[in-house]
């Protein structure tokens, strides 16, 4: 203590000194300026760090703590005022097919949960699909895969939702759940939504039972939907052309071992118009 | 003359930081596929340099723009720098068909697509601007220079960015 003072009063009279005592100012601030200099650019850069850590993952996990909204389906797609789904829902294996077996045409449709591309073509066909398979003339063989599985953070959600969609399919709430998820469907790189907020959302659509929530919560169906989707993404006449590589992508629509093309917002009914 | 040139190395790393930082920062979904797209990580680490790094880019950018501790900053950036130089050098040599994502985007990307030579000869030459700066980290018109002499306007010793 007694030196820190001294040294102190040292510096205090070189200072009031001025040039008269350059040998005490030179040594002193000049090599202590450098390190005070360093030690705020290592605070400072540290800061960023654990601030931008923080930031990215408050920003990141939006849909933490959320519920799933539930929502409603469309009077297009119900036909009626209610919504109760009216087609048969069955499940096959890791696939969910829907609509009356006596429709003219039956379609393949390959999709991930997390993918944009595919939320957004349910957003452009998903009434037009209802409102056919309500109609009866169309069949549709879902197939919910896990080719963003890597692409949540954490990952896994890809796996989760289709998982929780077969086992909302079993509980005969399919559509009311594929809906949901693609009306609140979660940001690639973003956190995606949980396994208990998957099984909240069976319970807020009204699926009661116990054995769904385990299934859901066990991945029951995982290693099914693996092996599905192996067998998928390496079908020859699924294959189509991204960016000039050949290679399956989702979402992808086939007509038996046909893809459709869907950039035609009028795809649906050309097919159904060739069928009938 | 040389002073000169060690100005516009520092504006022009820290114009690369602040711009490279910025894009990330904008999209951090985005930042996290890229990352993940290295195929180096674990997803918990993937989740914190993800996080962290538009950040620090930011940083060393505002820290190498006002040149404040203008050797160590270069110092931190020529680190940060090698890394991707090694990140994308390894994504190279196992074959990996990615983006770097060093100015936003990144992720997979197709086999006809990758640009690894162009990335990495544009990092190489953004590590030399830290190296000059390293080596010789007096510069103009750096808070540096302002803060080490202004009490000492008669000592001609460079003690700018000793840390």
């Amino acid at each position: 203590m007694g030196g820190a003072e001294r040294s102190a009063r040292r510096k205090r009279q070189a200072q009031n000194a001025g040039r008269g005592t350059p040998a005490v100012a030179k040594h002193k601030p000049a090599d202590r300026k450098p390190i005070i200099i360093g030690a705020v650019v290592v605070v400072l850069l540290l800061a960023a760090v654990l601030g931008g850590v923080i930031y990215s993952n408050n920003t990141k996990n939006a849909t933490e703590g959320q519920n799933i909204a539930t929502s409603e389906l469309d009077d297009a797609a119900t036909g009626a005022a209610g919504d109760k789904v009216t087609y048969p829902v069955e499940r096959e294996g890791a696939v969910v097919v829907v609509g009356k077996s006596t429709a003219k045409v039956t379609l393949d449709a390959y999709e991930d949960f997390l993918c944009p591309v595919c939320g957004a073509f349910e957003e452009n066909f998903g009434d037009d699909i209802q409102r056919h398979l309500e109609a009866g003339d169309l069949r549709v063989r879902y197939h919910m895969l896990p080719l963003l599985n890597e692409r949540s953070d954490p990952p896994g959600y890809s796996l989760d939702s289709a998982d929780a969609a077969l086992c909302a399919a079993d509980a005969g709430k399919f559509t009311e759940f594929h809906q949901a998820l693609y009306d609140a469907q979660p940001e690639e790189g973003a956190r995606g939504w949980d396994k208990s907020q998957l099984a909240k959302l069976g319970k807020d659509l009204g699926i009661g039972s116990t054995s769904f929530k385990s299934c859901v919560e066990s991945g029951r169906y995982d290693t099914e939907i693996q092996s599905h989707f192996d067998e998928v993404r390496t079908a020859e006449y699924l294959q189509q052309d991204i960016n000039g590589q050949k290679g399956f992508g989702t979402p992808t629509v086939a007509n038996g071992h046909e893809v459709v093309d869907t950039s035609n917002p009028k795809w649906l009914d050309a097919l159904l118009d060739n069928a009938s | 003359m040389l002073d000169v040139i060690g100005t516009l190395a520092r504006v022009g790393l820290a114009a690369v930081w602040l711009i490279s930082g910025f894009i990330k920062v904008s999209d951090l979904n985005q930042t996290y596929i890229a990352v993940q797209a290295y195929d180096l990580l674990p997803s918990d680490v993937v989740n914190v340099v993800a996080g962290a790094l538009p950040f620090l880019e930011l940083a060393l950018g505002v820290l190498l723009l006002a040149g404040l501790g203008t050797r160590l900053t270069a110092a931190v950036s020529a680190l940060v720098l090698l890394a991707f130089i090694g990140a994308v050098a390894q994504s190279w040599a196992r074959g990996l068909t990615i983006d770097c994502g060093c100015f936003g985007g990144g992720g997979q990307v197709a086999a006809g697509d990758t640009r690894y030579p162009q990335e990495l000869a544009r990092d190489l030459g953004f590590l030399v601007l830290a190296a000059w700066l390293l080596a010789r980290p007096r510069t103009l018109l750096a808070l540096d220079g302002w803060l080490t002499t202004r009490d000492m306007p008669a000592e001609p010793v460079d003690t700018q960015g000793r840390t």
